[in-house]
């Protein structure tokens, strides 16, 4: 099992408790009164079932309040993600504290910074180094990347949960589009690993059918769920972080009456991948403080439902470069995040907002989410560490620490040290090229790369397996006449590669 | 007093209170105002909003409030145009839509905004538009420009459908494509056989322009 860090202090509070009690009692308004609507037929014959009142014309289910906390209830403060490789399983809730990936559409060219999109081997390697750096304990769906060249659409998904498999033995989350989750619920089950299903709300407090049909397949196939909420503020939520909070946890607790009605006990965690919006853009507005504000009031209500808290929103920065402003703004908020009691949080590899990612970002984030890491470890207070005798022992002037057993003992767990970081002085610096943290994540990813091996490699019988199921997704895309000639053609030329599937 | 009217109309829109223009519209309606006088007074109204908005003055809210205080008054203006057979003069006709499977709106509603303050005539079909709605609207108002908007990767896709549907029926040449949205490159619209992209709002009122020659 992954330990992750675990926070070892209250986390950070700003609503009093009647404050949450009051976003409590209105997102209950919410779910009685405005309710929410679910394009599924077979779910809202599930509510109507279980005592809620649905309009069938207008697909509306109106959630009593008994059976909202009911459901609340039911739903496990604490559960395990399963991985390929044991040793990366995940036992989340708790005070536990996780990092993953941030995922983005495109790969950005480091000299230009402009995004292009990535080749297949580019996918394959940013699969490695998140693979390679510890403080990674699992990657989000998309990831690293939403496709690759000569991928078509509805084939990015499938291709990118093979190459997660293939690349790496940590715990992977997944998608739906277009039925894509069956084809990815079946490799995972080749492999004998969970994935992180999820069912998406879209916002305001709608659930489309393939959202929901995606959450019987994932609770059939025992994978836990994500519910999310994921509006705009000031565009598909309210502009405040109050009435945000309320639509968000009502669009999130109906994920989970339909979760725990569907099968009680089963896991689901709630995750904020709200932003405000760029008013003047249109954009989403990446790195701004106020989502850490949300953040701060969502966990604290998710804390009182006692459902693990999947942070999501926590670091995609508006800068398009790894630059000054990248740092900040991932840094400040994935701190503050991590105070308020989140369970995991997305940083890895994140450039600018979903749009782009790079394997270099992610070897810089290593050393963020260390710092971050170390600090919910808190400090260690007991005799040896308070070390009275040691002090006596040392004494005034001319006495030191630095040749103790002491200081070698415990320097490296009250310190943390960057790996990627500048942490020369000047002249060391000067005669050493005066490079900077960019240059020595360079320097680490083409070690990553040159070195790194998967935990467990596939054995040859579940590579078969994997490629089997990718050519059942194609056959089943192009039957379905989801694939053009054109793409078609691009694409199997690729897969005709002498580096296939890794080039 | 017709003039008061239309100057109402334009003070509705100017001050986001759609179902204040909606009764400024009808009463210019009433009070036989020249149509066209009430057209333009909206489209002065926007206009100003639109520089406003170009000047950094007013945001996003401000012109979507705008637009939809437009878009109440306009349906009752343009029966009005039906009506009394007169003839409008615009820089061209746009449909515009966000296509099928696809929700997103708010792109799309800034573009058709800053379409119609600088002068065309839009009809935005709204969100999740199917390829036969496109063409239908297109052979409705003798459109002379298609506008598509996609955010997503997933239904990007979907516009390389409705022009494939525009060739099948022998029709593409007679409609300028433009597509939009967070997932669309210049690469994937030359892909598709769009005629333009862009990827900022103003920037797509530049290119409506170029791709009708005005």
């Amino acid at each position: 099992m992954l330990r992750g860090f675990t926070r070892k202090f209250k986390p950070l509070e700003i609503l009093t408790e009647a404050q949450v009690e009051e976003i409590h009692r209105a997102t209950l308004d919410v779910l009685w009164q405005t309710g929410v609507t679910f394009h599924h037929e077979k779910a809202l014959k599930l509510f109507k079932k279980n005592g809620c009142k649905v309009d069938y014309e207008e697909k509306r289910v109106h959630f009593p309040p008994g059976l909202v906390e009911e459901c609340l209830s039911k739903a496990p403060s604490s559960f395990r993600f399963k991985a390929r490789d044991p040793k990366n399983d995940l036992i989340y809730g708790g005070s536990t504290v996780y990092f993953m990936n941030m995922p983005g559409m495109q790969t950005v060219d480091l000299d230009t910074w402009e995004p292009r999109v990535p080749t297949r081997k580019e996918n394959y390697d940013g699969v490695t180094v998140l693979d390679a750096l510890d403080n990674c304990h699992f990657m989000d769906a998309y990831s690293p990347y939403f496709g690759f060249e000569s991928v078509p659409e509805v084939m990015k998904i499938p291709e990118s949960c093979a190459a997660k498999i293939r690349n790496s033995t940590k715990v992977q989350g997944t998608g739906y589009s277009m039925d894509c989750e069956i084809f990815c619920i079946q490799m995972s089950q080749a492999v004998g690993a969970d994935l992180v299903g999820r069912c998406l709300a879209a916002p305001p407090l709608t659930y489309y059918g393939d959202s929901v049909e995606a959450a019987f397949r994932y609770i059939k196939a025992g994978f836990p769920i994500v519910l999310c909420a994921g509006g705009i503020m000031g565009a598909t939520y309210p502009v405040t972080i109050a009435g945000t909070t309320v639509i968000g946890n009502a669009e999130c607790i109906a994920g989970i009456v339909l979760t725990q009605l569907i099968k009680p006990g089963h896991g689901n965690t709630a995750g904020c991948f709200t932003l405000p919006q760029n008013m003047r853009t249109g954009a989403p507005a990446f790195g701004q403080i106020g989502i850490s504000l949300l953040h701060l009031v969502f966990n604290q209500m998710w804390r009182r439902y006692g459902i693990p808290i999947y942070g999501l929103a926590d670091t995609p920065s508006s800068s398009k470069a790894i630059d000054f402003q990248c740092g900040y703004e991932r840094g400040i908020s994935l701190a503050i995040n991590a105070l308020c009691g989140a369970n995991s949080m997305l940083i890895f590899g994140g450039v600018h907002g979903e749009l782009t990612h790079h394997p270099i970002q992610a070897i810089l984030d290593d050393d963020i989410v260390g710092m971050v890491g170390r600090f919910l470890e808190g400090v260690t207070v007991s005799d040896e560490t308070i070390a009275l005798e040691l002090i006596e022992q040392v004494g005034p002037i001319p006495g030191q620490y630095l040749n103790t057993a002491h200081t070698r003992e415990w320097w490296k767990k009250e310190q943390f040290v960057p790996k990627a970081a500048d942490l020369l002085t000047y002249p060391e610096w000067m005669q050493t090229g005066k490079k900077n943290c960019l240059d020595y994540a360079k320097e680490r990813m083409e070690e990553i790369l040159a070195t790194h091996k998967v935990s467990m490699p596939l054995t040859p019988s579940q590579e078969e397996d994997i490629e089997r199921i990718l050519n059942e997704a194609r056959k089943y895309y192009r039957d379905k006449g989801l694939i053009s000639d054109e793409e078609w053609a691009v694409y199997m030329k690729s897969l005709e590669s002498p580096n296939y599937p890794y080039g | 007093m017709a003039l008061g009217t239309l100057e109402e109309l334009k003070r509705a829109v100017i001050e986001y209170d759609a179902e204040g223009a909606a009764s400024w519209a009808r009463k210019a309606v009433e009070e036989k105002a020249d149509p066209l006088k009430a057209l333009d007074a909206l489209t002065e109204a926007i206009r100003q909003v639109g520089d406003g908005f170009g000047r950094g003055e007013l945001w996003l809210p401000d012109l979507v409030g705008a637009a939809d205080a437009m878009q109440a008054a306009m349906p009752i203006l343009e029966e009005e145009l039906k009506r009394t057979g007169t003839k409008r003069e615009t820089l061209g006709i746009v449909v515009a839509g966000t296509v099928f499977g696809d929700i997103h709106s708010i792109g799309k509603s800034m573009v058709c905004t800053l379409l119609t303050a600088s002068g065309f005539e839009v009809h935005d079909l709204g969100v999740n538009i199917r390829s036969e709605e496109f063409l239908e609207a297109i052979e409705k108002y003798k459109a002379n420009i298609l506008a598509m908007s996609a955010l997503l990767t997933m239904t990007a896709a979907e516009q390389r459908k409705v022009i494939n549907a525009l060739k099948e029926k022998g029709t593409r040449e007679r409609v300028k494509v433009m597509v939009g949205g967070g997932a669309i490159t210049a690469d994937f619209a030359e892909s598709i056989g769009a005629d333009g992209y862009d990827p900022t709002a103003p920037g797509a009122v530049e290119l409506a322009r170029r791709l009708i020659g005005k």
